[in-house]
């Protein structure tokens, strides 16, 4: 009797734990995670007297248009098949924005309209072509430059387009190996950027008229980003890394290529980001990223506002993504690991800030998971700096683990950084602890540490995450029977190779448009970007002379190695990966008897873009790795 | 007794009657269960060789839908070197794939000397290999396109067909729909007898590119990479695996055509055709008949011998029936004999009593030694109807358990010198003598004890020859036991008896019991003995005499 009472006494403080812990997390639905953001990308018209936004019509993002007090708010066009990728104001009264046609398969083309959502209009548009945009914003005297494959569907020249007439003006022809395009604050088109595949080379003319003439050539390892010119435009801002390891904000003379001096270093990471304001004809602050991004300023009134806009924003990142021409009016947008973004209105004459709305509102902060810098040493000695987001109510100790590494412009090229993520997040909010970590061959952390990743896809990059996952169990954090590996682009390569080489570490493995074959990879660098084609056989390797390599990096080739359940998505248009090889793959994992749950859409590409083929994706994953990681 | 026999002539003849029918259901079986055997064995035969073959040519399905697809997965970026090396893992697994033709091709819109090329779309061999078993380095290489001259056609053969197919679907293909498995195997799969051609599955974008170099004017494009590769198979080195070497004595891989020319009736074939490249070969199968015979023979073994075990079992049964039947019968007899017994003892004494009473009615006086002689005879024909009475009655108690024991402390020299002294009145010439060791009382109830006793000396006197009328009993403590043994110097037991002189109404067939015996004494002292915890054992000798021992649990 005695027992039975001290039984039922603990019975009983057990339940009420649990239903104290229950109360504490609430299961947030998937569709709250993934939906299409409710108003997004503000930006203000030159003039300061227009807000624009994109907001979801009909689950697509359009754009409209409101006054600063909310008032007269119109939708400026309808399109309910794909949401609007690009837009800005081109002057006081015309915006112009980029949408896909045909469902993304011919490309981005551009449209115009007026703010009141008259007179739409498509520009420059030819058959087959892509078009991208030199101008990202204010067309000056109703002209803007875009680059076009017109001529020749493999290199794209630069045009000076009228936005009201729709007059197109070659004003640069591509000799083939010009890769980019800058414009001066004037919309005159005074430097290109040219590579021949490993070299890239910069090219300044002073006036339209003249010839352009190099200045500097670099190796493609090596970056020289243009950033502004200086008020005589005879020396430019740029991001370079030439001669040292990590980029720094620079001064660089145009006609010799010399740099003057440098604005700005840091000893750990490389500068990012240089803003430069068009008023002022200078650099206002730089921004480095460490664990998350920091300013350097560079002018005091910017400095001045942003500690005001701190003062009254406390506790959250901070950026401007809009001004109006005169720099008086700023859109501010503000955000945490734990807050997708708010966007609000700063009129810095009487310094009063307006909220113009959440990016998800379905989404409280307090229910979100700390995302915690963490870092860790290979087994090579390299440290490798990530992030670790612990979900809330649980203890540190023995937590199913998801281990996400990182995908980017179809290879390892990128980095995580510290921001809202809301596939952290969703994973996070369904018990599972998300590490994430930045391998070498990711970005930021200069040219080194980016370069020791290349031909390493399948080598020491998979051994850098492995080392973090090994890492991860030695602190008593990760439960070394229920981890699992996702990822999408590179990162689902990585969970692939993870579970052929490591299938004692991982429980199961999802890859999102993951690689399973670099010879597919490297033979579907499109054909305009035949000007990489050398450069990826650097970074990736060469498929013939480096066979042997490839084979043993592909997961496609060992099949016979997996062992974990595994979750395939993969849109059929995606052209990093051949669809019949993706098939081929789960075909033989089938054979074997791997559970494999695949989900394959046609009418997607390398990223599903449309809500539905989302939410049943990462209900999909939900599922897949509960059942996987459930069961102890 | 007219009953009796009946019963039992009727249950004899059924018995036989059931056996003859299950004998010949047994032979009937038998035959009906070779005859399937055999029908079985020859579908069998007929039918296994589809097992055969899914066996045998496994590897060549695992070569045809794993080993060759992964041409593609190298999306034209093979060279020789890493072709030997794809090509290796080929020999070694494949023992019948031979050679393998290598054919370095590529497509453009270039103008070239050796190819193929529809409007602008050309394709075009840049090398062409030959690796394989036994090839001399010096014929491994069969053509370069810096040596122009040297294609052969023997060597182009699979080139052009494939080609060709290709073209002809780039040419007709809708290249903005993914390749649908029928496409896939029309287009870059040839089989054909011995031969199978693959070339690797371009990209959706590149059949976009070739289509449009086939009908646009574009200027001269980059070179676009495909791999074909002939693989030569021989089918005679295909494994045979035979899964069934019961059924199949000799499996040989044949041409189609082939037919067995001697005319032996000893043997049996059949044969299934090889799928795929192989379809110039069949698999031919064929047995001895002699051999096919053991076979039944020995899936028959176990059919036979279950028959047999049934047929057992109802022999058995049969058996087992018959038996019960005779005891009952024997035992049907014995009842009839104990009544016939039973009544021809109440007779005697009823017809003394009733000539007795007859003679006292009709005598017209009776003398002093009359009245006493009648008053006696009476007296005495009385006492014996009350005996036989009382016996019949204490026996169906003891076997119904209706009795309880009394107990008390039996002196035993007291209780044995009463006995005797009753007995010697009765039977003067009954020599009668006691022993007594360790013991001096006993624990029971004596009236039962006395009935043992009384029993047992009855049978010691009656079954004695008159001149050794003779009983020994000696009476003695045997560890926890009282041991009670009586020794005559009678006629004996014949040893066949010996079992049966414990059962009831059992009577052994002799002069000496023609009357006044019911065969119920050594029963009841098995009974009471039994009742009593106790054994009762019988050892004896014929014409010397026979040993009774009890014994019963001592308590103290």
């Amino acid at each position: 009797m005695q027992i039975f009472r001290k039984y039922f006494w603990l019975c009983g403080l057990i339940i009420l734990a649990s239903c104290f812990k229950n109360k504490q997390v609430r299961i947030i639905p998937i569709e709250d995670f993934f939906k299409n953001p409710e108003k997004t990308a503000f930006a203000i018209s030159p003039d300061g007297k227009y807000i624009s936004y994109l907001r979801s019509y009909k689950n697509r993002l359009n754009i409209f248009v409101q006054t600063l007090e909310g008032g007269n708010i119109t939708r400026l066009q309808t399109d309910t098949t794909r949401d609007i990728s690009y837009y800005f104001w081109a002057s006081n009264s015309q915006i112009l924005y980029v949408s896909s046609k045909n469902g993304g398969i011919e490309g981005p083309k551009l449209y115009a309209a007026k703010r009141d959502g008259t007179h739409t209009r498509e520009l420059a548009y030819f058959k087959k072509t892509w078009l991208r945009l030199i101008t990202e914003k204010r067309a000056i005297n109703d002209e803007i430059l875009v680059a076009l494959n017109k001529r020749d569907s493999t290199v794209f020249d630069a045009y000076r387009l009228n936005i009201q007439t729709n007059q197109l003006t070659l004003i640069g022809i591509n000799p083939g190996n010009v890769t980019e395009w800058f414009a001066d604050p004037e919309g005159k088109l005074r430097m290109a950027s040219a590579s021949d595949g490993v070299n890239e080379t910069l090219l300044y003319r002073s006036k339209e008229s003249d010839l352009f003439r190099p200045i500097i050539t670099n190796n493609f390892k090596t970056t020289v980003i243009p950033l502004g010119f200086c008020k005589n435009y005879t020396c430019i801002y740029a991001l370079s890394n030439q001669n040292r390891d990590k980029t720094a904000l620079v001064k660089l003379d145009c006609v010799t290529g010399k740099e003057h001096h440098v604005i700005y270093n840091n000893q750990k990471v490389d500068i990012i980001e240089g803003m430069y304001s068009n008023a002022k004809h200078q650099l206002v602050y730089a921004t480095y990223e460490t664990w998350k991004q920091q300013r350097y300023y560079l002018d005091n009134d910017i400095k001045g506002m942003y500690t005001r806009l701190e003062k009254m924003l406390p506790n959250t990142e901070i950026s401007i993504t809009d001004q109006d021409s005169a720099e008086q009016k700023f859109i501010i947008k503000t955000y945490t690991d734990r807050n997708p973004g708010t966007f609000y209105l700063y009129t810095i004459t009487n310094n009063k800030l307006i909220k113009l709305g959440d990016i998800n509102p379905s989404i409280n902060k307090e229910e979100m998971a700390e995302m915690k810098a963490v870092k860790y040493k290979t087994r090579d000695g390299l440290e490798v700096n990530g992030y670790l987001t612990l979900p809330i109510g649980k203890a540190d100790k023995n937590l199913p683990i998801i281990v996400m590494p990182h995908g980017g412009h179809g290879g390892p090229s990128s980095r995580n950084s510290w921001m809202y993520n809301a596939e952290v997040q969703f994973l996070a909010n369904r018990g599972y602890g998300v590490f994430q970590m930045n391998y070498r061959g990711s970005t930021g952390y200069g040219k080194v540490f980016w370069a020791a990743g290349f031909k390493e896809w399948g080598g020491k990059i998979q051994n850098d995450i492995a080392d973090g996952v090994h890492w991860l169990i030695n602190e008593g954090i990760a439960d070394p029977k229920r981890i699992a590996i996702y990822g999408s682009g590179f990162g689902g390569y990585s969970a692939l190779h993870g579970l052929c080489f490591n299938s004692d570490l991982y429980k199961c493995g999802a890859s999102y448009s993951g690689l399973i074959n670099l010879f597919t990879y490297l033979k579907g660098v499109p054909a305009y970007h035949k000007a990489f084609q050398a450069m990826s056989f650097e970074m990736v390797g060469n498929p013939e002379t480096d066979a042997d390599y490839f084979r043993l990096a592909s997961p496609i080739f060992h099949t016979d190695r997996i062992k974990a359940p595994v979750l395939i998505a993969q849109g059929a248009g995606d052209p990093s990966v051949n669809v019949n090889e993706t098939n081929q793959f789960v075909k033989e994992l089938k054979k074997r008897n791997i559970p494999v749950t695949y989900i394959l859409k046609e009418d997607e590409g390398h990223f599903f873009k449309k809500e539905e083929n989302k939410w049943e994706f990462y209900k999909q994953l939900e599922f897949f790795l509960k059942s996987n990681l459930n069961k102890k | 007794m007219k009953r009796r026999k009946q019963i039992y002539h009727k249950n004899f003849s059924l018995i036989i009657a059931f056996l003859i029918l299950i004998s010949i259901s047994l032979v009937f079986a038998l035959a009906l269960g070779y005859n399937l055997t055999q029908k079985y064995i020859e579908n069998e035969f007929a039918s296994q060789k589809i097992d055969v073959l899914e066996q045998t040519v496994k590897p060549y399905n695992d070569l045809f839908q794993n080993k060759i697809p992964e041409i593609s997965f190298y999306q034209g970026f093979l060279d020789s070197a890493s072709a030997i090396k794809y090509l290796n893992t080929i020999f070694t697994k494949f023992p019948f794939v031979e050679r393998a033709f290598f054919y370095d091709a590529s497509i453009s819109n270039h103008k070239i000397t050796n190819g193929f090329k529809v409007n602008n779309f050309t394709i075009n061999p840049k090398a062409v290999y030959q690796f394989g078993r036994n090839i001399l380095p010096d014929s491994v290489v069969l053509f370069k396109d810096n040596n122009p001259n040297s294609l052969s056609m023997r060597t182009t053969d699979e080139f052009n067909k494939m080609a060709v197919k290709f073209t002809e679907f780039i040419e007709s293909s809708d290249t903005s729909k993914t390749l649908s498995n029928d496409d896939i195997f029309n287009v870059f799969y040839s089989i054909t007898p011995n031969r199978i051609t693959y070339m690797n599955i371009p990209r959706q974008e590149e059949l976009k590119i070739f289509k449009n170099l086939m009908f646009r004017n574009q200027p001269p494009s980059l070179f676009y990479e495909q791999d074909m590769l002939t693989f030569y198979l021989n089918p005679l080195r295909l494994q045979i695996k035979n899964t069934h070497p019961e059924l199949y004595q000799h499996i040989l891989i044949k041409p189609l055509v082939y037919e067995s020319l001697d005319n032996e009736p000893e043997i049996i074939s059949n044969d299934i055709p090889l799928p795929g490249a192989f379809s110039d070969y069949k698999l031919y199968f064929s047995s001895n008949k002699a051999f096919l015979v053991k076979e039944v023979n020995s899936r028959f073994l176990p059919i036979a011998s279950g028959l047999l075990i049934v047929y057992g079992m109802l022999v058995l049964i049969a058996y087992v029936i018959f038996r019960n039947l005779n005891v009952n019968s024997k035992m049907f007899k014995l009842q009839h004999d104990f009544i016939d017994n039973l009544t021809h003892e109440f007779k005697t004494p009823v017809s003394v009593i009733k000539i007795a009473g007859n003679n006292i009615s009709s005598a017209s006086h009776l003398s002093n030694h009359e009245r006493t002689h009648y008053g006696k005879i009476l007296d005495e024909e009385a006492d014996k109807l009350n005996y036989l009475m009382n016996r019949l009655l204490s026996f169906t108690q003891i076997e119904n358990k209706a009795i309880k024991l009394k107990e008390e402390r039996v002196e035993l020299s007291v209780f044995c010198e009463n006995i005797i002294n009753t007995y010697k009145l009765k039977y003067p010439n009954f020599h009668l003598h006691y022993h007594l060791e360790k013991v001096e009382y006993y624990k029971t109830d004596p009236i039962l004890l006395a009935s043992i006793f009384q029993n047992l000396m009855d049978n010691a006197y009656k079954y004695s020859l008159p001149e050794k009328k003779e009983l020994n009993i000696t009476i003695q403590k045997v560890k926890k036991n009282i041991v009670f043994c009586f020794i005559d110097k009678g006629i004996g037991i014949p040893q066949k008896e010996i079992e049966n002189i414990f059962e009831k109404f059992y009577r052994i067939q002799n002069q000496y019991n023609q009357q006044g015996s019911v065969g119920l004494g050594l029963a009841l002292c098995k009974e009471l003995v039994n009742f009593m915890n106790g054994s009762i054992t019988v050892k004896s000798r014929e014409g010397k005499g026979s040993e009774f021992i009890i014994e019963l649990p001592y308590e103290n």
